[in-house]
């Protein structure tokens, strides 16, 4: 009988196949998303490798910064990362299956990012890690499952709690919370935080986020000097890999050839004109990353900006001692977009997003509502009608799951759009 | 009219009487939504806390205009009936982060209707239990005392909080007895009937409920007990769980609901609050440590412990683990429950609800068929 894949190995196996698919497309204006391909599958490997390499391993939800992971030797998943690979239809959608096994024991409405994780466990294909540490913003849905599938399963795991209000006094109840967790991660796995590596971790991430800010300012140039896919590519390297060289040097080079492009007016599109600038102002399909390109294609759309790229936090200035790091991190994991938005007053929503709107010079706003994001589905007329009275823009609302196309179809929400261009945006 | 009859009118409305009779004396009422939300604190400030709930809402047309059809219908009524001006009895609002839609409600009533209170107060409740943690919460629970001191020119004296928390733990200790009446073979009282009686509390002042609730309890001591059910039940999940018709379908059907672990039940009023020491850290620690909601994130097997005592306690021969649909913090729970019952041999029935009413046909028949499985 045939070994069942585990998996890590599924993931890995998923980032060849969209190497081929998504880049084989058109590789020059998927260059961004080649290189970040190539950092996750370093990442993954490790990963995949850790047991038999004695290196302990965690899953990490978003929110959590891996440059404490890194500099401890512990290879962090970021679990979110994973299940958004996995979801493709192009690559088979091993999503959905996981999602249809957590569905035997939770609602549907629980998140899809969520069940995938479940499912792995539930199926038997994903083995259990060393620790598993998610904060506890920016939904319920989080919270509730992750805490309830590490005691359903018996394996270590850790919330790093997070107050309502994004103040001095919230940052250090966060800070103190990273303090908490590096007892946790010692505990646990055996390993010292050793205060070198990680300062030199923070070295890595602040370099790599001041990169990362420069190009971004960068991408608000009208064409916009990055694909769409670009744009969205570089989100789960971010969550990975921050505390790594290789993130250096992929920033580095990208803000080189990104302000080569801008001094040159040329846009990301290689092919067609840049017509639309669209900010997807929440998610977006992770089942079909090719919607970009039909975008593109069919209206000239480019996917200019959307939350989760807007790492608008600063780096964390001061690295000199232990605690202004744990200041620094805690500010930067509370301000990590998604949770900012969803796990505080609504105001950290609207204002990041009309900001992000107004800078990258958006046409439209859509909003990619996941289904399971009820926080953001309890204020989106609020948020909406404030994008339209503040910048006179119109919001695309599209009902969805982002891992599970059965909610809504790629061709659903293709029409969606094509009935969106027809009626509000002709010009 | 006998106690359990006068309570149990009161519990139909959110607006009784006796709120009005308060407000009629020139004093302050104000709402709260969730039991994370230490009440004595308001009591001390003599301030009549009311926590709010939309009783027999039947559709939600304007709240569904401000939040999506993706939101719990809880949180729809409460909005709905903000909306239509039910809640204008109240002076002020203190929200809780309880929840996603908690939060959200807190988020659209200040877009909406910015001028309506004059005292808004928001407290962040740790999702954990840890000494650090109940500290900060402690000075989460003096600013919200300051901030009441200040919005109502009002003093929460050590004093009148230790005589707050010692009205409410005697409210506490009442219940307790009456929960204790529902483990005898013969209850003397039904689901439905207790539920209400618990609700019909919340907006009277303590002192005063506690009067009633003794009275109540020398009538039920001579009240002929229930024994022809067909088995006893013990229902389980979702805050919003208030509508006592909803237990009496159970009930109907010859099921007998005997306890609880509903937070408009036992989880509101289980443990006590010391009353030596640190006031306001005993608030804070109790309320952080009582039996918890699924928002507390490290407590998952003591929630299931929880249940299993009461099952035992009250010789409970199935739960019904109830939900209102799109409540993430039980739908999660479910997966632990399922298990944990299992393992145990207790028989479990999950049920998807609206807050609403709807649906019964369908209700009946799914507790008909549980109750043919479980029967005595």
């Amino acid at each position: 009988m045939e070994e069942k894949r585990s998996t890590l190995g599924q993931v890995i196996d998923c980032l060849a196949l969209y190497n081929a698919a998504v880049v084989g497309m058109r590789p020059e204006d998927n260059i961004g998303l080649a290189n970040v391909l190539q950092l996750l599958d370093g990442c993954f490997s490790e990963a995949y490798r850790a047991k038999e390499e004695g290196r302990p391993l965690a899953w990490i939800n978003f929110g959590i910064p891996s440059e404490i992971f890194w500099a401890m030797d512990i290879v962090p998943v970021v679990v979110d990362v994973l299940a958004g690979l996995v979801a493709p239809t192009l690559l088979g959608s091993i999503a959905m299956r996981y999602i249809d096994i957590a569905q035997e024991h939770v609602p549907e409405y629980i998140c899809g990012n969520n069940k995938v994780l479940m499912g792995a466990i539930l199926s038997g294909e994903i083995s259990a890690p060393d620790v598993f540490v998610h904060p506890a913003n920016p939904c319920d849905s989080n919270l509730a499952t992750y805490s309830v599938i590490a005691e359903h399963s018996n394996f270590p795991y850790f919330c790093v709690d997070m107050p309502y209000f994004k103040n001095e006094r919230g940052i250090q109840y966060v800070a103190n919370e990273l303090k908490r967790l590096i007892t946790f991660l010692e505990e646990k796995t055996n390993r010292k935080l050793d205060f070198d590596r990680l300062r030199q971790a923070m070295e890595y991430s602040n370099l790599a986020h001041e990169y990362f800010l420069k190009t971004a300012a960068l991408r608000e140039a009208v064409p916009c000097p990055y694909s769409s896919i670009d744009v969205w590519a570089e989100y789960p390297a971010l969550l990975c890999m921050a505390g790594r060289p290789e993130l250096v040097d992929y920033f580095k080079k990208r803000y080189e050839m990104t302000k080569e492009k801008v001094d040159k007016g040329e846009g990301g599109l290689t092919t067609g004109k840049e017509k639309f600038r669209v900010v997807w102002i929440y998610g977006a399909p992770a089942f079909d990353i090719l919607l970009f390109l039909w975008l593109e294609n069919e209206y000239g759309a480019v996917a200019v900006g959307n939350m989760n790229s807007n790492f608008v936090m600063k780096p964390v200035e001061d690295i000199s001692d232990y605690d202004k790091i744990m200041m620094g991190l805690a500010k930067k994991t509370m301000l990590m977009p998604m949770t900012r938005e969803c796990g505080g007053p609504w105001e950290d929503w609207l204002n990041p997003t009309i900001d992000l709107l107004r800078r990258y010079k958006a046409d439209l706003a859509v909003f990619g509502g996941n289904t399971a994001c009820k926080a953001t589905w309890a204020i989106i007329k609020m948020v909406k009608d404030k994008i339209h009275d503040e910048l006179g823009i119109p919001t695309l609302i599209l009902e969805m799951d982002l891992f599970d196309p059965r909610i809504a179809s790629s061709d659903s929400i293709k029409e969606q759009f094509a009935k969106f261009f027809e009626t509000v945006l002709q010009r | 009219m006998s106690t359990l009859e006068e309570l149990t009118a009161l519990s139909r409305n959110p607006v009784n009487p006796a709120v009005n009779e308060w407000k009629a004396e020139g004093k302050k009422v104000v709402g709260f939504l969730c039991t994370y939300m230490p009440e004595e604190i308001l009591y001390a400030a003599d301030i009549l806390p009311v926590r709010l709930r939309a009783p027999d809402c039947r559709e939600t047309p304007l709240a569904d205009v401000h939040m999506s059809h993706l939101t719990c219908t809880f949180m729809r009524s409460c909005l709905q009936f903000f909306l239509e001006d039910k809640f204008t009895f109240l002076d002020g609002l203190v929200f809780t982060n309880s929840c996603d839609v908690v939060r959200r409600l807190y988020d659209n009533l200040r877009e909406i209707r910015p001028s309506d209170f004059q005292f808004l107060h928001f407290i962040t409740v740790p999702h954990k239990v840890s000494e650090d943690l109940v500290i900060w919460y402690k000075d989460e629970l003096n600013e919200f005392a300051g901030s009441i001191e200040k919005a109502f020119r009002v003093e929460v004296t050590e004093a009148r909080l230790r005589e707050a928390i010692g009205v409410y733990n005697e409210t506490r200790g009442l219940l307790r007895e009456l929960y204790e009446l529902r483990k005898s073979e013969s209850p003397p009282i039904s689901g439905a009937e207790t539920l209400s009686v618990v609700l019909a509390g919340s907006p009277l002042p303590k002192d005063r409920y506690n009067q009633m609730l003794r009275k109540l309890l020398d009538e039920l001591r001579q009240r002929e007990g229930i024994s022809n059910y067909r088995a006893r039940l013990m229902i389980a999940g979702s805050g919003g769980c208030d509508n006592p018709d909803y237990l009496g379908v159970m009930e109907e059907l010859g099921g007998l609901v005997v306890t609880d672990s509903l937070c408009f039940g036992s989880r509101y009023f289980w443990e006590p609050v010391d009353t030596e020491g640190d006031l306001m850290l005993n608030l804070a620690r109790s309320y952080l440590k009582r039996p918890s909601c699924p928002r507390m994130v490290e407590n998952v097997g003591e929630r299931g412990d929880f249940v299993k005592q009461m099952v035992r306690d009250f010789k409970v021969d199935g739960v019904v683990f109830q939900r209102i649909r799109y409540c993430d913090l039980w739908g999660g729970q479910l997966l632990y429950t399922k298990k944990d019952l299992k393992e145990s041999g207790i028989p479990l029935l999950s049920l998807e609800r609206e807050y609403m009413m709807r649906d019964v046909g369908q209700l009946r028949t799914r507790v008909q068929a549980f109750l043919e499985k479980i029967e005595r």
